[in-house]
């Protein structure tokens, strides 16, 4: 949930999102749900002419569990209020 | 309650048989991984990888925290860590490395 | 619980690093060091001032089994969230 939360905060800001397949996309954070499903607006396909396939394409849904990173604008996160909330929610966590 | 073990079953035809049991371990699973904690382990992952070290706890996905960590790819020790968390998905066994 | 240890979880150990620097050891022969600023019980992270490392081995024609070049790729990324499916090993910095 926390993640969710941090993502939410960063909603129309430009991210570049990994894949598992190698393809990196970027583009501004329209949303993000639950499952860390991203939609994405005004993309750009890093690699271009790997991918000729995706110079038509505006915007995309990826699916969570296919990203293997995330890169934020640093700017945008703050570090110390994440590991507060980051502590906050271990400490809700009982343990089975 | 305490009738004695049952024969064990007919070997079947599996590729490789499962190692010997140690002579002293008896009871669950569970029973084993508690009997563990604070004492020296290989973890073998999935991929082939072993990390020998002193297991200071495990979860019930198997996540595991190692001490004094060793991770052995081929035999070969590639690799030292203090401390190590290792995330459950990715463990085959857990192997006592000293007698319980 | 044995109270000889001064972790009673394994999360424990990853709460412990927070604003550490840690290594995170990563499926695709792929490791990453990054200061830590979040987790959840995935191992989804997010770390900032990242260097990752990739390990390529390149089979060479003809060489004998596993006499592969091993080469290494290195990147920087100033903020990035991980996610947690890929994670295999996390390392705090070593506190001996």
């Amino acid at each position: 949930m926390l993640i969710f939360s941090v993502f939410k905060t960063l909603t129309d800001q430009r991210v570049t999102v990994e894949l598992k397949n190698d393809l990196s996309i970027s583009g501004v954070l329209k949303s993000v749900d639950q499952f860390l499903n991203i939609r994405l607006d005004s993309i750009r396909v890093l690699d271009e002419a790997r991918h000729p396939h995706m110079m038509a394409v505006k915007n995309c849904f990826i699916r969570g569990s296919v990203v293997r990173y995330v890169t934020l604008p640093a700017e945008h996160v703050d570090t110390q209020l994440l590991e507060d909330a980051t502590r906050r929610e271990a400490a809700t966590q009982v343990k089975r | 309650m305490d009738s004695p073990t049952p024969p064990p079953p007919p070997p079947t035809n599996d590729q490789s048989p499962p190692p010997p049991p140690p002579a002293t371990t008896s009871g669950s699973p569970t029973d084993f991984l508690k009997g563990v904690v604070g004492k020296r382990v290989i973890v073998r992952l999935i991929s082939g990888v072993d990390y020998r070290g002193v297991l200071s706890c495990l979860d019930g996905y198997m996540n595991i925290a190692l001490e004094q960590t060793e991770e052995h790819v081929n035999g070969a020790v590639t690799n030292r860590y203090g401390d190590a968390f290792i995330r459950g998905n990715n463990v085959l066994y857990i192997s006592a490395a000293e007698v319980l | 619980m044995d109270p000889s240890s001064s972790i009673q979880e394994p999360f424990d150990l990853i709460r412990l690093s927070l604003s550490e620097r840690v290594f995170v050891k990563l499926r695709g022969d792929r490791e990453l060091t990054g200061v830590l600023h979040a987790y959840d019980g995935h191992m989804n992270l997010i770390l900032s001032d990242v260097e990752e490392t990739i390990m390529i081995v390149d089979v060479a024609e003809g060489a004998p089994e596993g006499q592969g070049t091993v080469n290494v790729a290195k990147r920087k990324m100033e903020m990035l969230f991980v996610r947690g499916d890929g994670v295999i090993l996390v390392s705090p910095p070593s506190r001996t």
